[in-house]
């Protein structure tokens, strides 16, 4: 009961009027970074981070929980109705989010998100106020092997759920975990891959990599087949923003399934909503292909509904995980970790106690962002997809400048601008011959924590390999990652012979 | 990265002659850019300076095991691209696929194709058809694959952007970015796209440089801020 009356606690500092209209600020400033296409929440907590100095702790972090849930709504946003998310845990938002505008349901696409991240961010911030503790407890649980093997399972479920190629899903992935190795190696300091490159010490940056390969390589994508285009997409966003009540009971069971899905990942540091987010639609698509008129591909609600609950429940526990342990989660949860310490204040089970304003103020704004997200995007959800009326060059010619914003206010350099042009002319090689991208970022951002916790468990062992299979979790998770591989290998070879064998037999027919 | 980028248009004029060798093995590029990353991981191993009490395993050892997959995954490709001369494959841009796929489809290629997880494709056959009559007619005014102009457009803009920034200033060098895409996109219509060009990059400093203290180089125009 202790955590009840805290809360109520927190409610009282979160509700003056001067917090709220922070709630408020944060929430719009958030939804606006990141509807626009290629600056996500973590851009948006980054860019607004400088700003908030001037509050005090308390108003600056509930302005900032706005602006981080108001950037992953903005993100999806963005994500249906242009194809370009912000962020890695947006992508598979796209998949059939975008159908669905393309389709003519985009306020529908809309409402669908934002009920279902309302959904997911509401429950997960309920178990944080709840069983944070408990929480930890088994987060803490992890050492090194348990890590590594996390981190693989995370490369393998990635390459398999979005990859039609598992060849091309491999490949993918061997460069996002190539790109990440570049730097200062964090264990032995020695510098790796930089040729003596000062811009290179400190890696590539994520950012650089995320704008490059979803925002301008897709703008070079565009260009290159802008003649051949053979039907105009141009979507309707207008009617209704609401959904019909069989849509609601479609997508019901869709955002709760998705909500399970996300919560446990908010302790694991596996980069945040991306895994939960493409589990979650890799779910939905299996369900989806045993029903009697599958819906996938042509704009399945439940293939949006499901990824947006889990990613906003990921990013609920991830806050709470933030506070409870210290343990940034995800770029953007990096970021709040630094606006912390700017405030002399460190995140862990001692913040409670030093500072419970603060932590259950935050907490208690959660709910508030939530709500007042809820309420500027559902009704507003066609004011959000009128900007699909800009035509495509300036709306083309908008993205590339804000790539060129986004990356030259967070790094300040002609350099990075190059490296940010490099990665898009190779993400437009890739995307034109099928290469699947998200195999990319994960392995970018899991690859530096698949390294240290690999050479981790090795250097405490004296390069004992076994070490890797020591423990009773460590032997689950390869058994299930297994598992998993057999049956989609099994699933696979047989849908290709079985497509092989109606092909040959529509071959033998006289084509047109 | 230059070195990929060279080799990539090497190897996309070889697919320009048609009826070559190349012709539908353009794709060979995405093992050439495995190849080269892989290679770069290797030079950046060997040539790596490592302490001499550096604990085992070292540095070089995770990105020695990234370099030996991607060079298994290169040869794997290759072997795959060569075996297969693949037509394009990106699911949802129909009609270049629908076009190359009728010029050399073979039954491994078609089994290979059909495998992949759109299901709905076979569906419509007649927005296929159009969709395939709408390539062909482009086709004959843009021979090549991809639209290289548009692309040269995009991708040179965003070059003297980043080459420009930093003596230009903002507002001209973004100008400059977006109008140079803006035609990429195929606008038609220069000097409107220049008053657009100038006054979004204008409202664009306004509000992140001016009112939100982002440091964006105000360059030759300096001074009036």
């Amino acid at each position: 009961m202790d955590a009840v009356l805290s809360l109520f606690e927190g409610f009282t500092h979160a509700l003056t009027p001067m917090n709220l209209l922070w709630v408020v600020v944060g929430c719009f400033l958030g939804t606006a970074v990141g509807v626009l296409p290629g600056l996500g929440s973590s851009m948006a907590v980054a860019l607004l981070l400088p700003m908030t100095f001037a509050l005090d702790p308390t108003g600056a972090f509930i302005m900032f929980a706005g602006v981080y849930f108001g950037g992953l709504f903005g993100d999806s946003t963005m994500a249906i109705l242009m194809n370009t998310p912000g962020q890695a845990s947006a992508i598979a938002s796209t998949f059939e989010g975008h159908k669905m505008a393309k389709a003519g349901r985009a306020p529908q696409a809309l409402a669908t998100a934002a009920i279902g991240a309302f959904i997911g961010g509401f429950v997960s911030c309920f178990l944080v106020v709840f069983v944070a503790p408990l929480l930890a407890e088994l987060s803490t649980s992890f050492g090194p092997a348990e890590y590594f093997a996390l981190a693989l399972f995370a490369f393998v479920a990635t390459s398999s759920v979005v990859a039609d190629s598992v060849l091309k899903g491999l490949m993918a992935l061997v460069l996002g975990v190539g790109i990440s190795v570049i730097g200062i190696d964090s264990v032995s300091g020695t510098e790796r891959f930089t040729f003596g490159v000062p811009e290179l010490f400190d890696g590539v940056s994520l950012v650089t990599v995320t704008v490059g390969i979803l925002a301008l390589g897709e703008v070079f994508f565009i260009a290159s087949r802008i003649r051949r285009k053979a039907n105009d997409n141009t979507i309707n966003a207008s009617g209704r923003p609401y959904l019909s009540r069989k849509e609601f009971g479609e997508a019901l069971p869709a955002w709760l399934r998705g909500t399970a899905i996300g919560l446990p990942f908010g302790v694991i540091p596996v980069g945040g909503a991306d895994v939960p987010t493409f589990m979650a639609y890799g779910l939905e698509r299996k369900l989806d292909s045993r029903r009697k008129d599958p819906q996938f591909g042509k704009g399945a609600i439940r293939g949006l509904a499901g990824p947006e609950a889990a990613g906003s429940a990921t990013t609920g526990i991830a806050m709470g995980a933030l506070l409870a342990l210290g343990l940034p989660i995800s770029a953007t949860a990096a970021i709040m970790l630094a606006a912390f310490r700017q405030y002399g204040l460190q995140p862990g089970p001692l913040l409670f106690d030093r500072s419970p304003e603060l932590v259950w103020g935050l907490l208690a704004s959660f709910f508030l962002a939530m709500i007042v997200l809820l309420i500027i995007n559902l009704p507003f959800a066609p004011l959000w997809a009128k900007l699909l009326k800009i035509p495509d060059p300036y709306l083309y010619g908008g993205i590339a400048v804000f790539c060129g914003l986004g990356i030259y206010a967070t790094s300040a350099s002609t350099f990075e601008l190059l490296v940010l042009l490099g990665i898009g002319i190779i993400s437009f090689v890739l995307k034109r011959y099928g290469v699947p991208l998200a195999p990319l970022m994960i392995g970018m951002v899991l690859g530096p924590l698949a390294e240290s916790s690999l050479r981790d468990a090795l250097l405490a062992s004296g390069n004992d390999a076994s070490v890797l299979v020591s423990s009773p979790i460590t032997i689950v998770l390869y058994i299930v990652l297994i598992g998993a591989l057999v049956y989609t290998g099994v699933g696979r070879v047989l849908a290709r012979r079985r497509q092989a064998a109606s092909t040959t037999a529509k071959v033998e027919e006289p084509v047109s | 990265m230059s070195v990929q980028t060279q080799a990539n248009t090497r190897t996309r004029t070889g697919h320009l002659g048609a009826g070559t060798w190349w012709e539908g093995r353009s794709g060979l590029i995405v093992p050439v850019i495995m190849a080269a990353f892989s290679t770069y991981l290797l030079v950046g191993i060997l040539t790596m300076e490592v302490a001499e009490d550096a604990d085992q395993p070292g540095p070089q050892f995770f990105p020695m095991l990234i370099m030996i997959v991607g060079y298994a995954i290169t040869v794997l490709l290759t072997i795959a691209y060569i075996r297969n001369p693949e037509p394009v494959d990106v699911s949802d841009e129909l009609p270049a696929e629908a076009e190359e796929e009728k010029a050399f489809s073979t039954p491994v290629t078609s089994a290979v194709s059909a495998s992949r997880m759109d299901p709905h494709e076979e569906d419509e056959p007649s927005r296929d058809r159009q969709a395939l009559a709408e390539a062909r007619a482009a086709d004959s005014k843009h021979r090549t694959h991809s639209d290289f102009v548009s692309l040269a457009w995009g991708a040179g803009g965003f070059a003297a952007f980043a080459l420009i920034l930093e003596f230009a200033g903002w507002i001209i060098a973004a100008a400059l970015l977006f109008w140079c895409v803006a035609r990429s996109m195929g606008s038609k219509k220069p000097l409107f796209d220049l008053t657009v060009a100038l006054t979004f990059s204008s409202l664009v400093y306004i509000a992140f440089a001016v009112m939100l203290g982002l440091n964006l180089p105000s360059g030759i125009l300096g001074g009036g801020f």
